[in-house]
């Protein structure tokens, strides 16, 4: 068993780097010009959002399991057995509700990107600011 | 310019290390991850599957399957609502292209990509379909069983060309009625057992699994000792294939070719 400090030390990396994770796409989506590049920062900023709720759900405890009952049907000792061992089901579910409606913007905006690239060959902001006549700041 | 760029710096590592700093030393969320469970996930886990207390259970194995499609199911149908809105606006974007292309063109990698996938396709089938049958007592369901599935086509397509899809008969038409199948699928599940509540004269919930209390009336929760859960085998069915439906006609549209794509557009103008 690993020291416990230790392990909730690798933790605090976890979390600190992942919201360097979401500093950097951050920067991405509002600074960088170009269109694809904005797109990738936002599904890192998603999947970063992601992680960490899944974090939140997680449990600091050894053994820990999945929330999945294996005795069917369960005694009461079973169940009483899985809440003492199971992590959070509930951010789980809610990542997963939240991928998939971040996936079906990721498709559309990929979608309305690859038109903006038929209509003003390029995928530049600022480029497509010049070819319209408008500032880009 | 390097006043900007160093000013965007300085607002990202502020950002950086408040938020650190709230998140692990100040624990706005509690302890980071915690040792015990909160109250509403011991209620889920402690109610997925109880038979000796029915009226409060999913019967469920799977407790975060229970959760999707049964505490809160209401999210999951409008979850399905916005990823069906996604799906038909970009249909929607790319109209009028697809019709103009289905010329002849064989592309297609070597023979030994050729034969490999065509051994891999069943596996990925089977896997998939794996998936969405074990939904309610295994990790994963339909949402994951669709997207595993809708690899099928997406190596078909960049392996063979998207013209053998549609010599096979897959066309984006038949792949809008099989999501269209699946969707109005998922809407009866979520009434059916109400409709047969209506038809006995009894009281029932929209989105009701396992009786409750009051509202006697539920679908089976297994069948031959395999736990269906009701209602949640028959979403993850659904899902299975109006997921795989609708990622299949995204990679349909986006491997239509770009000249072909740009000569539609210029024609349109």
């Amino acid at each position: 068993m690993m020291n416990i400090n230790l392990y909730m030390f690798t933790f605090t990396i976890i979390i600190v780097s992942l919201i360097v994770n979401l500093a950097l796409s951050l920067y991405g989506v509002l600074v960088k010009p170009n269109i694809v590049k904005k797109i990738i920062s936002l599904t890192i900023l998603g999947d970063s959002a992601n992680t960490f709720a899944i974090l939140i759900g997680y449990r600091a405890i050894y053994p820990v399991s999945p929330p999945v009952q294996l005795n069917i049907p369960p005694s009461p000792s079973d169940v009483f057995q899985l809440t003492s061992l199971s992590v959070d089901p509930l951010p789980q579910a809610l990542v997963l509700t939240a991928i998939v409606i971040g996936l079906a913007v990721n498709i559309f905006l990929i979608f309305l990107a690859i038109q903006i690239h038929r209509l003003y060959g390029t995928l530049d902001m600022r480029e497509i600011a010049r070819i319209k006549g408008v500032g880009y700041e | 310019m390097l006043l900007r760029r160093l000013l965007t710096v300085f607002v990202l590592m502020v950002f950086i290390v408040l938020t650190s700093y709230t998140v692990t030393v100040l624990n706005v969320f509690g302890e980071l991850p915690p040792r015990s469970l909160r109250p509403l996930a011991f209620w889920f886990i402690n109610t997925s599957i109880t038979p000796w207390l029915s009226y409060f259970s999913a019967m469920a194995p799977e407790t975060v399957t229970a959760i999707i499609w049964d505490y809160r199911g209401l999210d999951t149908l409008f979850e399905t609502a916005v990823f069906y809105f996604a799906i038909i606006a970009s249909i929607a974007l790319f109209r009028g292209i697809e019709e103009k292309s289905s010329r002849g063109r064989y592309a297609g990698l070597s023979k030994i990509v050729r034969v490999v996938s065509r051994i891999l396709l069943p596996v990925n089938i089977a896997v998939a379909a794996s998936i969405a049958v074990h939904g309610t007592i295994t990790p994963g369901g339909g949402f994951q069983a669709g997207s595993a599935m809708a690899v099928a086509p997406l190596i078909l397509i960049i392996v063979f060309s998207r013209f053998f899809l549609k010599e096979k008969g897959l066309s984006k038409n038949l792949l809008i009625a099989l999501r269209g199948v699946g969707l109005v699928g998922i809407g009866i599940a979520s009434i059916l057992v109400l409709i047969v509540g209506l038809l006995s004269g009894s009281y029932a919930f929209i989105f009701q699994n396992q009786p409750k209390i009051n509202a006697p009336i539920g679908l089976p929760s297994e069948i031959l000792g395999f736990p269906i859960a009701g209602t949640l085998f028959i979403f993850n069915i659904f899902e299975f294939i109006a997921v795989f439906a609708g990622f299949t006609i995204i990679f349909i549209l986006l491997s239509i070719p770009e000249d072909i794509a740009r000569e539609a557009l210029h024609d349109e103008h």
